[in-house]
């Protein structure tokens, strides 16, 4: 792969990482903030 | 020569593209499996504010779980509009059921349906509403509710009311227990209130300082001026509730709510109720008052309501019937 294919996929992939994990940060934070906390407990793992 | 130093090339940008991909995995599997995993009652708008079901309370209904007595109250005109908190709807759904005529209650569509954001649909002219503790106290000040059955406001309610200019009367109709919780696996089954306080107030933020196992303390707060918030917020006794580290998510967690809307109607059994003072919060101790954080539930309406039922439907809520209802639904009667 030429060096300049690789910069550009390289950065495809990594954009796509970071729009998914922004994604799913905002989506938990949302969640969290609305969620049933007597849910949320149960469900941690000792 | 070329081929061999074009393959090793290719097969180092595909590690690197390979490692890209594998750290955004492991980062966001790390959030899935501490955080979003827990969180998988709410994915959904829908799901999301269903605190409880509240087609198991519906009034005039033979199926619903409401407690039902030979009320001597019986209305038919003027009826009041009644609204409030998660915790009470089985209470003022059984004044409803007991003292109102079949179809007061009314829905959107003609049919009880719980597939929207707030988990029902009354129509607008329903005798029985459900708004919640913080669209409750909005409702009530705003006018479209006569009786909210509420725990003590917020200071933010209390200020919304004022400067609408509107004065509401709290009438204390039932007690009820404010509990702490924590996952059943978690050793710890006894804290004391100065214990708690310190955990919220971040003094102690590991539970082997107040005698369970060496791990970080995630002390779990509400939505702000949710009923069991403001209960926290007055329990505190002007201790400020500090902030809390992200990382504090991965340890074990406290929380805090009323004793029958967790032991009676969530009924989660993967979360135990903390004794305090070394006094368990069942019934019994919250009666006979030797469980420390004893709450009052209040039916609150406009002091300039003059609709002629409202003293009639209170003084008949504090009656012995009345209070029967909220002893047998399982709170405990302020009489």
């Amino acid at each position: 792969m030429k060096s300049k294919t690789f910069r550009k996929l390289a950065f495809a992939i990594v954009g796509l990482c970071l729009i998914f994990t922004i994604v799913h940060m905002v989506y938990a934070i949302h969640a969290y903030q609305h969620c049933s906390i007597i849910y949320f407990i149960g469900k941690e793992l000792w | 020569m070329v081929d061999v130093s074009s393959k090793k090339t290719l097969v180092k940008q595909l590690s690197v593209l390979l490692l890209i991909v594998a750290i955004f995995a492991v980062f966001n599997l790390s959030i899935y499996y501490v955080l979003t995993r827990r969180l998988a009652n709410n994915f959904s708008d829908t799901s999301q504010a269903k605190m409880i079901d509240v087609a198991a309370y519906l009034p005039h209904n033979p199926e619903s779980d409401l407690v039902r007595i030979d009320s001597s109250l019986k209305l038919t005109e003027n009826l009041l509009v009644l609204d409030g908190a998660a915790a009470l709807v089985p209470v003022y759904a059984a004044f409803v059921d007991n003292v109102y005529p079949k179809g007061s209650v009314t829905f959107e569509g003609g049919t009880f349906s719980d597939d929207n954001f707030y988990g029902e649909n009354f129509a607008p002219d329903s005798k029985m509403q459900y708004k919640n503790t913080v669209r409750g106290y909005e409702a009530i000040v705003d006018g479209t509710t006569d009786i909210l059955f509420c725990a003590a406001p917020s200071a933010e309610q209390k200020k919304y009311a004022e400067d609408k200019g509107v004065e509401l009367v709290y009438v204390p109709i039932g007690l009820e227990g404010f509990v702490f919780f924590v996952n059943e696996n978690n050793p710890v089954d006894n804290l004391t209130v100065e214990q708690i306080r310190g955990i919220y107030s971040g003094e102690y933020t590991n539970w082997k300082e107040v005698g369970g196992s060496n791990r970080v303390i995630n002390p779990v707060s509400r939505l702000a001026g949710s009923g069991s918030q403001s209960a926290m917020d007055a329990f505190m006794k002007g201790q400020e509730i500090k902030g809390k580290s992200p990382f504090a998510l991965t340890g074990g967690s406290i929380g805090f709510s009323f004793r029958y809307y967790m032991d009676g109607m969530v009924g989660n059994d993967s979360v135990k109720m903390l004794s305090l003072n070394s006094v368990y919060p069942s019934a019994e101790n919250i009666k006979n008052g030797t469980y420390p954080v004893i709450a009052k539930f209040y039916a609150i309406y406009r002091a300039d309501n003059t609709n002629e039922n409202i003293p009639v439907l209170i003084d008949w809520i504090l009656s012995e019937e009345g209070q029967r209802i909220i002893e047998e639904t399982g709170y405990v009667g302020i009489q």
